[in-house]
């Protein structure tokens, strides 16, 4: 199969870099492992309040509508439910639809594969029951199904706190928050008082000591500054936070640094995602763990940077374009991100680790 | 918060004790701890032990973790039924990093 333009991943940022180019006549085709578009974006249930200033705030799994329907009126191919697996030698994207296995030719590649979340060790974390909060979220919103009746948070940013609210809304017992350091660590005080306004205890310099439970979690003692107290529950969500998904790139070649704000190793890549292999961009998670506004407008950075490429925008669009996103990022995007960002950046031609293959 | 016999390979059940073994013993990447111990080798491909062994090298050894590199992460990268991959075999012969540790001169192992 050939395409002008391979994006894998079909989350918010790998859609939004699809609308820049497709909306400029280029063939872009969408690689997706799920069946559906929207990537994790499908079970967010909150509102989202800044975005770029092309969408209005709306609910997670609406903008995932939106990007998507925002499509339909240009020819892009979707290959869901296909994964990518590897590289041939020749460049081609090695893909599988389970049945069989065939390259993908493509002039520009686009990777959005998103981020994954870490986890956090303690005794008998492996316990059934004890789960990232991003699956919580996804049993509650996409499969509706309760994971728990008394649960325990681990960690208290405002991912955290969302889920522990969508949690509540369906009738889960939030027994408690704890948090390792002496503050909440969300951002946006309003999700702080509404998970305070349902009375619900934050342990700050706290942490998980141990689960305890024979087959599936029963207690955790929750290691208190003065102290151990005991909670019987039988659901923990745990917020060990994101780390960009790199296999795809490892695969293509790319190199990387490290800055710790955006999820520990990232790819390298220049002011206009483009990695140092020249026919592979980058956006979203995947370029650098961040807020929502930031995976839309990198998607629109890099889709905007292979039009340019690909002599479907002329060049002084593109600089003015290029230019106004830049300054949207810096606006929506919160301040230490952004300047990681910038100085991950700066670091273009200094890779930490570079020809993995080779070495 | 971790005591010995705590898991951190969740696939292959490598606990914390083994881990720090190996670090003793000189493993400083975690294609080190890897290799003598099976951590990572699992189904998940190391998706979820990695950055757990990671933290482990650097408390242990006080390495700051920009210097402990990422993992090899090879072809392919989630699992696939053997049947799968040999279905379409001329061009999956093809794939790059399939065997790119031992490279063959002459029918030996260079
Ligand atoms: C379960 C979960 C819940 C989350 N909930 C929140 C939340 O409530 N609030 C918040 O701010 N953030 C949340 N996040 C963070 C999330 O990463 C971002 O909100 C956002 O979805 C990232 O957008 P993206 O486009 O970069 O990647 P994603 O939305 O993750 O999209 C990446 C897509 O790439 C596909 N993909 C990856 N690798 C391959 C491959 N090899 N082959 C084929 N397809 C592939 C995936 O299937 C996925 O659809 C959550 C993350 C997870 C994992
Ligand atoms: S947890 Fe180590 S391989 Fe899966």
């Amino acid at each position: 199969m050939e395409t002008e333009v391979l994006i894998i991943g079909g989350g918010p940022a790998g859609l939004t870099a699809a609308f820049e180019m497709a909306s400029r006549g280029l063939e872009v085709t969408i690689i997706d492992e799920s069946f559906s578009l929207g990537g994790q974006l499908c079970q967010q249930t909150q509102l989202i309040r800044a975005l770029p200033s092309a969408y209005q705030p709306m609910a997670g799994f609406k903008l995932a509508n939106k990007l998507t329907e925002q499509l339909k009126d240009f020819s892009v191919r979707y290959l869901l439910g296909h994964r990518v697996i590897g590289l041939y030698a020749d460049g081609s994207i090695g893909v599988t639809d389970e049945k069989d296995v065939f390259p993908v030719k493509a002039k520009k590649i686009l990777v959005a594969t998103g981020a994954a979340e870490n986890a956090i060790s303690f005794p008998k974390w492996t316990l059934p029951g004890v789960i990232t909060i991003g699956a919580a979220q996804t049993l509650v919103n996409r499969d509706f199904v309760m994971p728990g009746k008394e649960a325990l948070i681990v960690g208290s940013s405002d991912f955290a706190l969302d889920v522990a609210y969508q949690l509540m809304e369906v009738g889960v017992n939030i027994k408690g928050i704890i948090e390792k350091s002496a503050v909440v660590n969300a951002r946006d005080k309003e999700k702080v008082n509404q998970v305070e306004k349902k009375g619900i205890p934050f342990y700050f310099n706290s942490y998980v000591k141990e689960a305890k439970g024979n087959g599936e979690v029963e207690a955790i003692d929750i290691q208190l500054q003065n102290g151990i107290l005991t909670e019987t529950v039988d659901l923990v969500c745990i917020d060990g936070s994101r780390s960009p998904i790199l296999d795809s790139f490892y695969q293509l070649g790319c190199s990387f640094g490290y800055q710790e704000v955006l999820g520990g190793w990232i790819p390298q890549y220049n002011k206009h995602f483009q990695t140092d292999q020249k026919n592979v961009f980058l956006a979203g998670n995947a370029a650098g763990i961040s807020n929502h506004a930031a995976l839309l407008l990198t998607g629109m950075i890099s889709g905007i940077s292979i039009c340019e490429e690909l002599k479907v925008l002329n060049r002084d669009a593109f600089k003015e374009l290029t230019l106004s996103y830049w300054r949207e990022l810096e606006n929506l995007e919160n301040k230490d991100a952004w300047q990681a960002r910038i100085r991950h950046i700066e670091k273009f031609s200094a890779p930490l680790l570079k020809d993995q293959f080779i070495s | 918060m971790l005591d010995k016999t705590t898991i951190i390979c969740r696939c292959e059940e490598i606990s914390y004790e083994e881990i720090e073994e190996v670090i003793d013993q000189g493993a400083r990447t975690f294609d080190d701890v890897k290799r003598l111990t099976r951590c990572g080798m699992g189904p998940c491909q190391a998706k979820i032990c990695t950055n757990l062994v990671a933290n482990i090298i650097h408390e242990q050894t006080g390495r700051p973790l920009h210097k402990i590199p990422l993992p090899r992460m090879r072809m392919p990268l989630s699992p696939i039924k053997l049947e799968t991959l040999t279905t379409d075999s001329t061009s999956f012969s093809a794939v790059k990093s399939v065997l790119d540790e031992v490279e063959l001169e002459d029918g030996k192992v260079r």
